[in-house]
Order: structure tokens, then C-alpha cells, then sequence
């Protein structure tokens, strides 16, 4: 009996049967409008293939009425779809309110017919103490948990906390008015060339070790940015890709504005925000310039004081040819005698100081590159050379790593190799990478001989190394570097080459432009543009964009063919560098900055 | 153990949940476009609810709390609350929809007191003010029915499971730093974080992003088995009503007589807010007790300065949440809200606003400032609570019979059913 009374099931009351029904279906109706949601989501109704190939007909042929009335009625068609969905999204809501509402009150109905038995355990227990003293256990965990949990994190992020917006404010008022070049003082140089003064001790005093992922290099900012000479990393590539192809300096068209440098010098625009950053020196002053975007108009110029004797220089480097770097905090700026400047993006002087007249011909023209909380000079001469960091808050050595090369003109770049950072540097007897953290030296190759002026190109593990009267080589970057190829047919002594994942670019000062497959070393094309080239080539998006010494910019596509694209001209010399951001171009060019662009 | 670890469970998803879905507020299907002259309609600005019908709010919610505290204190009828609960998810809730509520109103409260040029609406503050006083008369019976977001959790509380006593004096702290987050973020004039990060106005209004409406579920599915999980580990005007309950001149009683300890209404909380009666022999030693206390009395300015200190390290972090914080972010580092090559709607509006770069660094340096002073304000705080907390598990606290814990007791009458005494029979 009591057996048949466990098999027999007792069947559902009309409540249970309503709370099941009601809650199956509240589910399946969930369930469907998270599926409608993510298909929303990945629909976008106005940008499909079908209407995109229309529309793109019709800009061929405006007159055509029938593909017109085509595209309304697509158009009308995609807006009715989304405007149901939106409906049916919204139906689907009630219903599912309706049905969780009837799904509660059928569980209320049932739990209110049943029969609460009170279950009292016996005997009382005594857990007052107990349970005041568990408590007061795990609020003290927690509490510490939390605490430390806090300052892992502060740890952990303190590069972004300590980056308050309003360092920009501090000097607020500073700002949009020149700053008189005598305002700064030139006894804060010490002859001591290992010291560097500091503007604001205080600041100097108050910083803090920072922490970052390495891997993070090169930043979004830093991408959205043109912080260095040849683009983030000193790579020659931008990670801008709209910039435009056509202009015509004569007529001013494309010409968003043009100003001129007050002082000469051979180092190339960089980016940041709304600034533009360029410096100039003669024998006598060194100074560093702040132009507005937008406008133009020099917000600043900051006078870098002195502190010895310039060396002598060529006409085709000058006192100023090491372009500036920023990290979007302060401006850094290296002259030929070895003054070197930190300055805020108000025009504050930071801190300055000097790295010693370099023993080589022609003066220091290694452009600088910012490495997180690290500035990186290359100072390569005849004796002594070395590679440094100096700490950009106060300009002190982080370290100094002493180089047995030869003096070289050429400038470091840092690559993200996908598992660790390198910067890498190019001078007789050839290529070497060292650790940006410590400055250790990583590997090296031989590769390249005499006075090497060009930087290196660098994609996908593959770095690329070339010199007049030496070679041309493409090395696979690591612990064991190999030369994957060589060739000698067509070299550089001034422009930096420049590497796609596929193709490599070879300007030549004479005027010829060598494409090769980079892991084979094929030759695809040699084109002749008939002009000296002293700019370095530049990656924007699938173009290559290559400024002559006559202010030409030869433009092509970065393909297996020589594809021209644009020719478009300036109409002043120009041996320097361009810089990409927010689909403009800046140009230094004559004695003159340009923005080109709208 | 078990549950502990369920509620653990259901907490790290929630917070999951906020870092898992990005909220997608973008307008994807932009208006046509005309060739034919026709015009397109201005978009209409909504006029704002009759001045009438917002004192009609506030008689409804003095009304509903004169009725709840009356069902409560005289009827004893837990039948009662629950209507009510139905009542106020109805008015409060749906035709409301969740808008203006007592929790959100601190923010406008804070905002008044800290900013010149911000006039509270007396509506929003008499929201504010009134379960208050409820509370300090008779106990939060605001929060046993009339508080829509407490209501709706009410209800759907069907199988509630007692968690461990210890584990809802941890969570308890929450609420506090949720409380004390939610004034920083008002007294700046950044966000009405109570509001955007409402897990339930989404119910109400029928429209909330996918992750809002997640979080909401979430926190309904998890309130079926925890009661309240909204209300006890986060709301942060219940962490203000546990403070002023605690005061409360007529509270709410499990038995309307004297106990007779049948026990019967000892697992009849769901928030595990009923003292249990302790025997004066359970007492430590006093020499015991009284070396922890004076310890932890000396810890407390450590635990606020250490708070302070802790948080000070987050005020660049907190400051960034600021629109202008960030405007000024993006314009620095030209990042463009990582909108690509589109100039994004902030830069645009500030362009054509006039105002210049340095106006609005010197803002960002102000809110900065006052994010800076916030944090450590926020952080002292926070260990304020902690070291209070502790120094309150360290005092005995004699309970001869059942009674409702002041502090943590929703008064939703719920024990008042299990108890065998009737008023007049002893």
C-alpha cells in the first residue's frame, strides 16, 4: 500500500500547471529576444553590401532614375525591417512581463495553499560569540583583502593615475603668449655635463617608479599620435590612413596654412593633440616650437640656453637636425652640441642639461624617442659611444650603455616583436638590439660598415639595415639574428627605408626608389623620380608617401607594381620627414611649416 | 557554507556582468534623407510633469507610509504589506517608472549641497526626507513596501535561504561604499551613478541597455533564493535607513506581547534580522571584551586614514569618469573617444562651444582638486564603517527574548505571522 502511495503521482493543480506554462513560455520568450538583440546588433541595416554597391552605381551615373527609385525602395525596405524589429522587441517585453507576472502569482498561489511547519532544532544552540567572533574574523579578511586588492591596483595602474589632465592647467595661464626666450634661466646648466637642472625640484621629488605593460608599446596614443621622428616607434610608418594625395603649394590649394620657422634646422615635425612641435638653432640660440593645429600660429617657442660651444656642421645637418619627441606630457630636444631639454606642452622648461659635445664630424643629429617613463639617446662618436635612458621627469641617467661602434647619424627605433620590446639601433659594424627596461644588450649582427646616416625599417620580425658603400640586409630579429638576405644594387645614405609586411621601400639620396619582397629579397620594381631624396619615406595605410629634395611628394601604392598615385608639389626644397594626424599632412619645408589638409 | 558560497557566486557575476557588456547607446539607423524639400520635423523636447501631479507623488508616498506603518504597527498583517509591496511596484514602479525614488534622490540632495548653481526640485527632496522621518517614527517600513526597487524584490523573494550571520555582516559593509561613492560622484557634478547603475528602472520603463537588463535579471533571479540582495548589499539608501532605524521611536515587534520564547519565529526571517535571545552567561570576559575595545578604538583613525590614503591613490581614476575629465583626456591625447576617423560628438560640441583649451583645463584642474580631497574623504569613510563594524561585533548585547534587529529589519511583518501571541491574550 504504501508502496502504490509513492509510485502514484499526484497531477497538477491548476496553479502549478499556470506557473509552469507561464514560465516555460516567459523563458522561450527570453530567450528570443536575447537572440533578436544580438541579431540587431550585428545587422546594420543602412551600410549593407547590396545598398553600398547601388549607391556607388549611382555615383557613376546620377541620371539613373530606375537605380534611384531601386535604392528608395531598398532604403524604405531596411527601415520598415528595423522599425518591425524595434516592434517586435517591444511586443516581446510585455509578453514577457505578462508572463513573469503570471509566473510570480502562480508561485504565490501554490506556496499560499501550503501548510508552513515551523521546524524548531533543539536544543538552543550558543552562537552569539560564535558568530560575533566569526564576523569580526571575516570583516578584518575582507576588509583586508580589499585594502590590498586596492593597492595592487593602485600599483598596477599608478602611470594612468598619476597622468592628471590638468598638468595642462598648472600653467594655464602661460599658455596662447610667448614666452620670453631670456625668462630662462641659463645658470640652472651645470658645467657638469653628468647633472641636469630641474625647473620644479619639487616635481622631481614626487616621482614615483612606473608601471606599464611593455607590450602596450606602441600606446593608442601613441598611434593616434605622431610622437617621433618617422611616426610611433621610428619605424616609418603612420597609423593614420586618411591623409590626402593632392595639393598645390602655388595656388594654396589643400593648403590649410603655412608659418614660418623663425630659426633653421633639419629635424622634421612631430604631433601631438593639437600641438606640432619643431626646433631650430643657429650658432648662437637653440629653440623649441609649439604651433597650434588648427591655425598655425606659434603658441610658444622656448629658449634652450647654451651651455658650451656648438661644434662645427655641415650646411646639410645643422645645429638642430635631431627632430624632437613627445610624450604627450613634455617635449624632449637635442641640439648638436649635446644640449638636451625637457619642456612641458605649456613651454615650460622641465629640466635641461648636456650630454657632452660629441667627438664626430657634423654634431649630434640622432632624433630622440620616448620610451614610457624613458627618454632613449642614441650618442654614437668616435670614442665613448653609448646608448642612454634619462628619466623624463628629471633628465637623471636611468642607464648609460656603453656601444663599441663607430660615430653614426642614424636614429634608434623601438619595435614590438609580439613578446618583448627592443630597441634598435644601426652603426658600423652593424645592428644591435637592446632592452629598453635595463639596457641590456639583447643581440647583435654584423651587417653594415662606415658612417651609417639611415635608420632602419622594421615588419613583421624582420628588420632591414642599409648604408652607402655597405649593404642592403633584411635581418630576422632575436636571441640568434640571421641575415635573411642581402643586396647592394641600390643603397642610401640619408633616407630610412621603409617595410610593409610584403614589401620593402629603398629610397636613394640620387632619386631611385627599389621595391623588394621582404623575406625573399626579389626585386619587384625600381622606379627613377629624376630628384634628390633627403626625406625618409613614409607608410600611410596602403601608400607610400615620399617627399624629393624639390618639394615633390611622390605618392604610390604599396603593391608588388608601381602604382603612381600622385605627384602633388610644394614648391619649396624639402629634406625633412613629413608627419600624418587627423588626415592632415605637415611638411616642414624652406623656412616654412605647412598643413595640408582640411 | 554552501549558500555563503552561492551569494559570493552571484556578486563576482554581477560584477562580471558590468565589465562584460559595454553599453551601446549609439543611434545606428540615422534619419533619411530628403531630396525632395521635404522638412524634417524638430525633434520635441517633452514637457516636464505637471507641478500638480509631482505634489500628487508626494501625497501618494505619504499616504502609502502612513497606510504601510499603520498595517505594520496596529494591523500586524503581513497580507497588508504585501498588497502594498503590489501597490507601490504598480505606482511607484511602472507608472512612475522608477522616477522620482527616495534612493536616487541623495544624489540630488548632495548635488544641492555642494554645488551653488544646483536647485533641487522640493519634490526630490521631500523624497528624500520623508522615509526618513518614517524611519526614525516606526522603523523602515519605506523599505518593507513602498520603495518600488525593494517591493519588486519582495515579491519575487519565493524560496528565500538564511545565509550565514557572519557573511551578511561582511556584505553589509557595501552599501556604505556604494553610499559613499554615489555622494562623491554627486557632490562633483559627474554622474548620478544610484540612477545609471539602477538594476530595475529597466523593468520599469520597458528600456535599458542589454546589460542593464542582464544586471537586473540577475539580481531577480538571485532574489528569488537571497531576499533582497539589491536592497541588503548595495542600496545606499538603506545603509542611511539602517543607521536611522536604529533610533526609531516606536519600532515594529515580532510579538505584540510579552515573548514567550516558543521560537517559533526563529527561521521566519529571510534577512536574518532577528536577534536571538542571549543568555548573560554567553558573555565574554570583561576584561576580554573591554582590551578589544579599547584596541580597535585606537585602530579606527588608523582604519580611516588607511581608507583615505587607499582611495586618494583612485581620485585620477574617479576623476576620469567626469565628462569634462575625460573631454579634456581625449582632446590632450587625441584619441577621439576612439571613434576612428569621425570626430566624436564631445569634441564637436566643444569646438563650437567656445570655450578654449585652457578654461577647460583650469575646470579639469578644479574637479581634479575636488576629486583628490573627495577620495581620501570617501576612503576615511569607508574605514570609519569598518572600524565602527568591528568595534559593534566586539560589544554583548543582551537579548532576553526574539526581537527585530533595528538596523537590518525591513519590517515586512513576515514574523509577526509565526508568532502564537495575540494581542490581549497574556
Amino acid at each position: 500500500m504504501i508502496k502504490e502511495d509513492k509510485k502514484t503521482k499526484r497531477p497538477f493543480d491548476l496553479w502549478e500547471s499556470i506557473f509552469l506554462v507561464s514560465g516555460v513560455f516567459s523563458f522561450v520568450v527570453c530567450v528570443l529576444l536575447i537572440a533578436n538583440y544580438f541579431q540587431i546588433n550585428r545587422a546594420d541595416p543602412v551600410n549593407t553590401k547590396v545598398l553600398n554597391a547601388l549607391i556607388e552605381r549611382l555615383e557613376q551615373d546620377e541620371s539613373d532614375q530606375a537605380l534611384r527609385t531601386e535604392i528608395r525602395e531598398f532604403d524604405l525596405l531596411a527601415r520598415k525591417a528595423y522599425f518591425t524589429n524595434q516592434w517586435q522587441i517591444r511586443f516581446g517585453g510585455y509578453l514577457l512581463l505578462a508572463g513573469v507576472l503570471v509566473c510570480i502569482l502562480a508561485a504565490l498561489m501554490i506556496d499560499a495553499k501550503k501548510t508552513k511547519v515551523k521546524e524548531i532544532e533543539l536544543p538552543v544552540k550558543k552562537t552569539y560569540v560564535l558568530t560575533q567572533r566569526n564576523a569580526r574574523k571575516w570583516l578584518s579578511a575582507g576588509g583586508l583583502m580589499l585594502a590590498v586588492t586596492a593597492m595592487v591596483f593602485a600599483y598596477i595602474t599608478h602611470k594612468n593615475m598619476e597622468d592628471p589632465v590638468s598638468g595642462e592647467a598648472s600653467t594655464g595661464n602661460d599658455r596662447n603668449t610667448f614666452v620670453d626666450p631670456e625668462s630662462n634661466r641659463s645658470d640652472d646648466l651645470s658645467p657638469d655635463t653628468t647633472q641636469f637642472a630641474v625647473a620644479d625640484t619639487a616635481k622631481a621629488d614626487t616621482v614615483k617608479k612606473l608601471v606599464f605593460n611593455p607590450l602596450d608599446y606602441p600606446t593608442a596614443a601613441m598611434k593616434n599620435n605622431f610622437p617621433t621622428f618617422r611616426g610611433a616607434g621610428a619605424i616609418g610608418l603612420s597609423h593614420k590612413n586618411n591623409a590626402p594625395v593632392s595639393w598645390d603649394g602655388a595656388s594654396g590649394r589643400n593648403i590649410k596654412w603655412k608659418t614660418a620657422v623663425p630659426l633653421p634646422g633639419m629635424n622634421s615635425p612631430i604631433v601631438w593633440g593639437n600641438f606640432v612641435f619643431l626646433t631650430g638653432a643657429n650658432e648662437v640660440k637653440q629653440e623649441v616650437y609649439c604651433f597650434n593645429k588648427n591655425t598655425g600660429k606659434i603658441i610658444w617657442k622656448t629658449n634652450v640656453p647654451k651651455s658650451t660651444q656648438s661644434p662645427k656642421v655641415s650646411d646639410d645637418t645643422g645645429h638642430a637636425a635631431a627632430s624632437a619627441a613627445t610624450d604627450g606630457e613634455n617635449v624632449y630636444a637635442v641640439f648638436s652640441n649635446g644640449d638636451i631639454a625637457a619642456i612641458d606642452h605649456a613651454g615650460k622648461m622641465i629640466w635641461s642639461g648636456n650630454l657632452g659635445v660629441p667627438d664626430k664630424s657634423y654634431g649630434h643629429s640622432s632624433s630622440l624617442i620616448v620610451y614610457f617613463d624613458k627618454l632613449i639617446v642614441q650618442y654614437d662618436q668616435k670614442k665613448g659611444s653609448n646608448l642612454m635612458a634619462l628619466d623624463t621627469k628629471t633628465g637623471k641617467t636611468i642607464w648609460s650603455t656603453p656601444r663599441k661602434v663607430k660615430s653614426s647619424w642614424s636614429s634608434p627605433s623601438i619595435v614590438n616583436t609580439g613578446s618583448r620590446v627592443e630597441i634598435l639601433v644601426l652603426a658600423d659594424p652593424g645592428l644591435s638590439s637592446y632592452d629598453p627596461a635595463t639596457g641590456k644588450q639583447l643581440w647583435s649582427i654584423n651587417c653594415t660598415s662606415g658612417e651609417v646616416g639611415p635608420s632602419i625599417a622594421y615588419a613583421n620580425g624582420i628588420a632591414f639595415a642599409v648604408n652607402e658603400y655597405a649593404k642592403l640586409a633584411a635581418i630576422k630579429v632575436g636571441d640568434q639574428p640571421t641575415i635573411l638576405w642581402e643586396n647592394n644594387d641600390y643603397l642610401s645614405d640619408v633616407p630610412s627605408p621603409v617595410a610593409t609586411k610584403d614589401f620593402l621601400f629603398v629610397a636613394t639620396s640620387y632619386g631611385e626608389v627599389a621595391c623588394y619582397n621582404t623575406k625573399s629579397g626579389e626585386e619587384y620594381w625600381v622606379h627613377d623620380f629624376e630628384a634628390g631624396i633627403y626625406s625618409s619615406p613614409m607608410i600611410v595605410g596602403k601608400l607610400v608617401y615620399l617627399m624629393d629634395r624639390k618639394g615633390t611628394m611622390h605618392i604610390f601604392k604599396a603593391e608588388k607594381k608601381f602604382t603612381l598615385v600622385g605627384e602633388p608639389m610644394l614648391g619649396e626644397k624639402s629634406d625633412y620627414t613629413p608627419a600624418f594626424a587627423d588626415g592632415q599632412v605637415f611638411i616642414r619645408a624652406g623656412n616654412n611649416l605647412y598643413c595640408i589638409g582640411k | 557554507m554552501k549558500k555563503s558560497i552561492y551569494i559570493l557566486f552571484f556578486i563576482l557575476s554581477a560584477i562580471f556582468a558590468f565589465q562584460s557588456f559595454p553599453v551601446n547607446a549609439e543611434n545606428r539607423f540615422p534619419k533619411p534623407e530628403f531630396e525632395q524639400g521635404h522638412i524634417q520635423p524638430e525633434t520635441i523636447t517633452p514637457s516636464p510633469r505637471l507641478l500638480l501631479l509631482e505634489y500628487l507623488d508626494v501625497a501618494v508616498l505619504i499616504t502609502a507610509l502612513s497606510l504601510i506603518s499603520y498595517f505594520i504597527l496596529k494591523k500586524r498583517s503581513r497580507k497588508l504589506v504585501f498588497w502594498t509591496s503590489v501597490f507601490s511596484v504598480l505606482y511607484f514602479g511602472f507608472y512612475r517608472e522608477g522616477c522620482v525614488c527616495s534612493i536616487g534622490a541623495i544624489q540630488n540632495v548632495t548635488l544641492a549641497l555642494f554645488k551653488d548653481d544646483y536647485h533641487i526640485p522640493l519634490t526630490a527632496f521631500l523624497f528624500f526626507i520623508i522615509p526618513l522621518i518614517y524611519t526614525l517614527l516606526f522603523g523602515r517600513t519605506f523599505c518593507a513596501g513602498i520603495c518600488p526597487l525593494g517591493a519588486l524584490q519582495d515579491i519575487v523573494g519565493l524560496k528565500p535561504m538564511p545565509i550565514e550571520a557572519w557573511l551578511e555582516k561582511v556584505l553589509g559593509i557595501f552599501p556604505f561604499i556604494y553610499l559613499g561613492l554615489a555622494v562623491l560622484f554627486a557632490a562633483t557634478g559627474t554622474d548620478f551613478v544610484i540612477c545609471r547603475y539602477d538594476p530595475f528602472v529597466g523593468f520599469f520603463r520597458l528600456d535599458a541597455s542589454f546589460t542593464m537588463f542582464m544586471i537586473g535579471g540577475l539580481f531577480l533571479i538571485a532574489g528569488v533564493f537571497i531576499a533582497r540582495p539589491y536592497c541588503r548589499f548595495l542600496c545606499p539608501y538603506g545603509a542611511l535607513l539602517n543607521i536611522i532605524s536604529r533610533f526609531s521611536f516606536k519600532h515594529m515587534t515580532i510579538t505584540p506581547e510579552t515573548c514567550i520564547n516558543c521560537r517559533l519565529c526563529e527561521n521566519a526571517c529571510p534577512y536574518g534580522a532577528i536577534n536571538m535571545p542571549v543568555q548573560l552567561k554567553e558573555k565574554e570576559k570583561t576584561e576580554t571584551v573591554v582590551r578589544r575595545y579599547i584596541l580597535l578604538s585606537i585602530m579606527v583613525p588608523i582604519f580611516i586614514f588607511t581608507g583615505g590614503f587607499l582611495a586618494s591613490n583612485f581620485s585620477s581614476g574617479f576623476a576620469h569618469v567626469n565628462p569634462k575629465v575625460k573631454l579634456a583626456k581625449e582632446l590632450k591625447n587625441n584619441t577621439n573617444y576612439g571613434m576612428g576617423e569621425k570626430e566624436a560628438l564631445e569634441i564637436t560640441a566643444f569646438r563650437s562651444s567656445g570655450q578654449s583649451m585652457d578654461e577647460l583645463n583650469l575646470e579639469v584642474a578644479k574637479i581634479e582638486k575636488e576629486f583628490y580631497l573627495g577620495s581620501w574623504i570617501l576612503g576615511g569613510f569607508t574605514g570609519l564603517v569598518f572600524g565602527l563594524m568591528l568595534i559593534s561585533l566586539t560589544v554583548f548585547k543582551y537579548h532576553p527574548d526574539y526581537s527585530p534587529n533595528k538596523a537590518t529589519c525591513h519590517s515586512c511583518a513576515r514574523c509577526m505571522e509565526f508568532c502564537p501571541v495575540k494581542p490581549g491574550v497574556l
